[in-house]
């Protein structure tokens, strides 16, 4: 029998190089070496209206992820209450992820999530209409505050994490896929993909927010989730996303784009210039693949070049400053 | 009533929802059941598990299989004297004692001071050791100190409850109300939540007559008059009916959970009339 993601880690944790142990390693290794060129869909998709649904579907065929007979776990961005805002994953991204995932032959997929400042993580579901899109949205959700939890210990840590407690429904998926919304961010620049993964973090265990990141550094916590979890796929909601003072006051923009590839580090890097934002200025960006793979020639683009969809995001200070473009 | 029997695991504890048993859930569950109807067997199992999973250094866990005690360990401090046993909670407060925000310690302290930086750090309690404090753990906090206190006076308690209230002060977000703890950011005043608003509110019950308490009140009934999470609702009738005024709210959403369910039914002992807090002295 194929052992699940959590017995490949637990054995990592005992100190054997194999699994998601060995990918992290080489992640770490690669960082200031070397990249293979990514391929970083890039689809304009100007509403959300039904369209979403073939372009995802379309996105999804084009990575030939191979999905048949797999557990998949679909981890949109669900943040606040007021559904009038861009603040969340847009349920009809994560829908036609599902459907799309479902129809390549997965054998299961989930939708799964732990907010990070708002503990009534249904109720917030219902109010950004996950319900009211995705049929029996209750059956396919696990809150990830709440899930059974396994610790497991971080090799090599580039933050001052240790180990984390991490939920089984997402140790033991074989494919996570990353369903965040463009935004600015505050205190990282920008969310997207990888930034993503705190909402992997239970609550439950550590509390909203999720304050031991921050402590051991928001960037490199970043970098150490996303080095847990190799086999991952991001589809970023850049229909319309926040700009401003995201992650949560900010407002909204319409980008109207997906953004999709399997090397979820370049999906962010490309998002970052749609949204006028030097990927190379983003702390976990350059942790995770250093300055000289962010360069656009790292990645191989499908679908529009950067520059027919490129929407710079209004930035706040300090970090227009910072991170704009030029 | 609520059928908790039959939403008990078997090692006598409750999860938030589907799973296994999590302190917080149960402690929650054998407070709603204190003031509604006891289910005697399933209180003892309660119990039991509790007393199972306290730990040597004599906190809590979030969980059982969690090796790590955290703030839960002072809502446990809130069960009935006689139901957990004084030598239990006397061990949970010590615990307690040693815990702080880590931006009081004197480690951030020192850099802060030699950063030039001279702001105040009352002392809060975090989710987790290690981590800042925040409005809930240090709201749940004050009144497990507060508790203690009635069993005996305390100096040392008696500080931590008056520094946990001006860190509440301190955190309360320009609306009036409180969202987790940030109440500004980058110069941007932050927003408040209806449940971390009800809890602050809760927690300041015994605070001296403040000004922000009369707009922390007219904040919770705002949120009361939008609010439609059974968890939000429930905390903030809690809150109000802590300073003397209990409310119902227009909307009553069927709670999604197991802990909204206990949180939703000591919200209503609460408030009415005769009825009390168990979360409040």
């Amino acid at each position: 029998m194929k052992p699940t993601r959590r017995e490949l880690l637990g054995i990592a944790a005992a100190g054997v190089t194999i699994g998601g142990a060995a990918l992290a390693h080489r992640a770490n290794v690669r960082t200031a070496q070397h990249w293979p060129v990514s391929s970083v869909s890039i689809i304009k998709v100007p509403a959300y209206t039904m369209d979403v649904y073939d372009a995802v579907y379309r996105i999804v065929s084009e990575h030939n992820l191979n999905v048949r007979g797999k557990r998949i776990v679909l981890k949109p961005n669900l943040v606040e209450f007021d559904p009038h805002t861009a603040v969340n994953t847009h349920p009809m991204v994560v829908h036609a992820a599902y459907e799309a995932f479902r129809k390549l032959g997965a054998a299961e997929v989930k939708i799964a999530e732990g907010p990070g400042h708002r503990r009534a993580t249904l109720d917030l579901a219902d109010a950004a209409g996950y319900f009211s899109t995705v049929p029996k949205f209750e059956d396919a959700f696990t809150d990830l505050n709440l899930d059974e939890v396994s610790k497991l210990r971080i090799p090599q840590p580039v933050s001052q994490l240790k180990s984390l407690y991490l939920p089984h429904t997402v140790l033991d998926c074989d494919l996570l896929v990353s369903l965040p919304k463009m935004k600015t961010h505050h205190w990282a620049g920008a969310t997207l993909a990888m930034k993503n993964l705190f909402g992997l973090v239970p609550g439950g265990v550590y509390g909203w927010p999720k304050n031991v990141l921050h402590w051991a550094g928001i960037a490199e916590s970043i970098v150490d989730l996303h080095h847990l979890f190799p086999r991952q796929f991001a589809i970023v909601d850049g229909i319309v996303g926040m700009e401003g003072n995201g992650p949560i006051q900010g407002t909204p923009k319409q980008a109207g784009v997906l953004v999709a590839g399997s090397d979820v580090a370049a999906v962010d890097a490309t998002c970052c210039r749609i949204m006028g934002i030097d990927p190379k200025k983003i702390a976990y960006l350059k942790i995770a693949r250093g300055e000289e793979n962010l360069e656009p020639s790292a990645f191989r683009q499908i679908g529009e070049p950067v520059s027919a969809v490129r929407t710079p995001f209004q930035l706040i200070d300090p970090w227009r400053q910072m991170i704009q473009a030029a | 009533m609520i059928d908790w029997k039959s939403r008990q695991n078997r090692d006598g504890g409750w999860a938030y929802n589907k799973g296994g048993s999590w302190t917080e859930p149960t402690v929650l569950i054998l407070l709603a059941q204190s003031v509604t109807q006891i289910d005697r067997p399933g209180f003892e199992a309660g119990l039991n598990f509790l007393r199972s999973t306290q730990r040597r250094d004599g906190g809590w866990s979030p969980r059982p299989d969690v090796d790590e005690s955290t703030w839960v360990t002072a809502l446990a401090a809130l069960l009935p004297e006689e139901a957990i046993g004084a030598e239990r909670l006397k061990r949970a407060v010590a615990w307690l004692e040693g815990q702080t925000g880590r931006e009081s310690g004197w480690s951030y302290r020192l850099q802060q001071t030699i950063a030039g930086n001279k702001e105040k750090y009352p002392e809060g309690w975090p989710w987790f050791p290690g981590a800042a404090a925040w409005v809930i753990p240090t709201s749940i906090g004050i009144l497990a100190f507060e508790r203690a206190l009635t069993r005996g006076e305390n100096r040392k308690l008696r500080e931590r409850v008056n520094s946990g209230r001006e860190f509440l002060f301190g955190r309360m977000c320009a609306d009036g109300g409180w969202n987790h703890g940030s109440n500004r950011a980058l110069g941007r005043d932050g927003d408040s939540y209806p449940e971390t608003t009800g809890i602050a509110l809760a927690a300041l019950h015994r605070a001296p007559e403040h000004k922000t308490i009369a707009r922390a009140k007219e904040a919770a009934r705002r949120h009361l008059a939008t609010c439609r999470t059974a968890e939000g609702i429930a905390w903030l009738r809690m809150g109000l009916a802590a300073h003397g005024e209990p409310v119902q709210s227009q909307a009553s959403p069927t709670p999604r959970t197991a802990m909204d369910a206990a949180l939703s039914a000591i919200a209503t002992a609460a408030g009415t009339p005769g009825g009390r807090n168990p979360l409040l002295s």
